[in-house]
């Protein structure tokens, strides 16, 4: 029940975190230099970055998470389970926004969904 | 081709920085920590394990990669393409770990490969958190 909880826990501040620094990083724009000075101007616009920040406040959550269950369950099981995101996300768009979701999407979702029981069984 | 390259690194150093975090949680765990209690001196531990920080920089460049990615690269296109990690993360857990990796736990990974592929494959259809459009071949990378 714990694992289950902290993989809830894993998931969602992943995708949340995922969210931001995508839109982060668009503000930013591409990142095409490897000059130094021009990286290091760079890294400062990303650090002032509200959506970045947001970001990796997330993923911080999502880490401490993952690093916790680590401790009492396998990574061979841990891993894969997390990619239950695109489940939570698919829901979040269909509860939350209201969106379409294609009959494709849906299977996806369901192969996510069966493969995460196959693995819980072991 | 570039973005291809990007993604393979990002990987590598997920699927290596994953590894050795759960190696290192694993000693963790053996100090007296496995019973499942959550607990600030379970992390205190944890960061004082050097195969955690070894970990934790792997990831660092896993993120400054994965995040360079995304500044040129749709997320619909990178996260189909980066999906055979999950493959390879259940690998490096046998190989590395000693894992026992059973046949229905290979199978939920492959499940769970071409179920997260269809998912944002049709991530064009206005669905999902990634951004509407798909750029390039998805999928390429999942079969690599």
């Amino acid at each position: 029940m714990k694992t289950i909880l902290m993989m809830l826990l894993i998931v969602v501040s992943n995708a949340a975190g995922d969210v931001f620094i995508s839109s982060g990083m668009k503000q930013i724009g591409e990142v095409s230099t490897l000059n130094p000075r021009a990286l290091l101007r760079i890294a400062l616009r990303v650090l002032t970055c509200r959506d970045f920040i947001l970001g990796i406040g997330c993923l911080s959550v999502s880490f401490f998470s993952f690093l916790v269950v680590l401790a009492w369950a396998d990574m061979s099981f841990v891993v894969p389970a997390t990619a239950l995101v695109y489940v939570v996300s698919i829901l979040g768009a269909r509860v939350f926004l209201k969106e379409h979701v294609s009959a494709l999407r849906w299977a996806g979702t369901l192969l996510v969904c069966l493969g995460v029981a196959l693995i819980c069984r072991d | 081709m570039k973005t291809l390259t990007v993604i393979f690194l990002f990987v590598l150093a997920e699927v290596i920085g994953n590894t050795c975090l759960s190696g290192g949680m694993k000693q963790v765990a053996s100090a007296g920590f496995a019973d499942g209690t959550l607990s600030l001196g379970l992390i205190l531990h944890a960061l004082a394990t050097p195969l955690i920080w070894v970990g934790i920089l792997l990831l660092l460049a896993y993120f400054a990669l994965f995040a360079a990615a995304l500044s040129w690269a749709d997320l619909s296109f990178v996260l189909p393409a980066s999906a055979f990690k999950y493959i390879l993360n259940v690998a490096f857990a046998g190989w590395f770990l000693g894992e026992p990796i059973s046949t229905g736990r290979w199978a939920g990974t492959v499940l769970i490969c071409v179920g997260v592929l269809l998912v944002v494959k049709t991530a064009g259809e206005k669905s999902g958190a990634g951004e509407p459009e798909i750029t390039g071949s998805v999928g390429e990378g999942g079969r690599s």
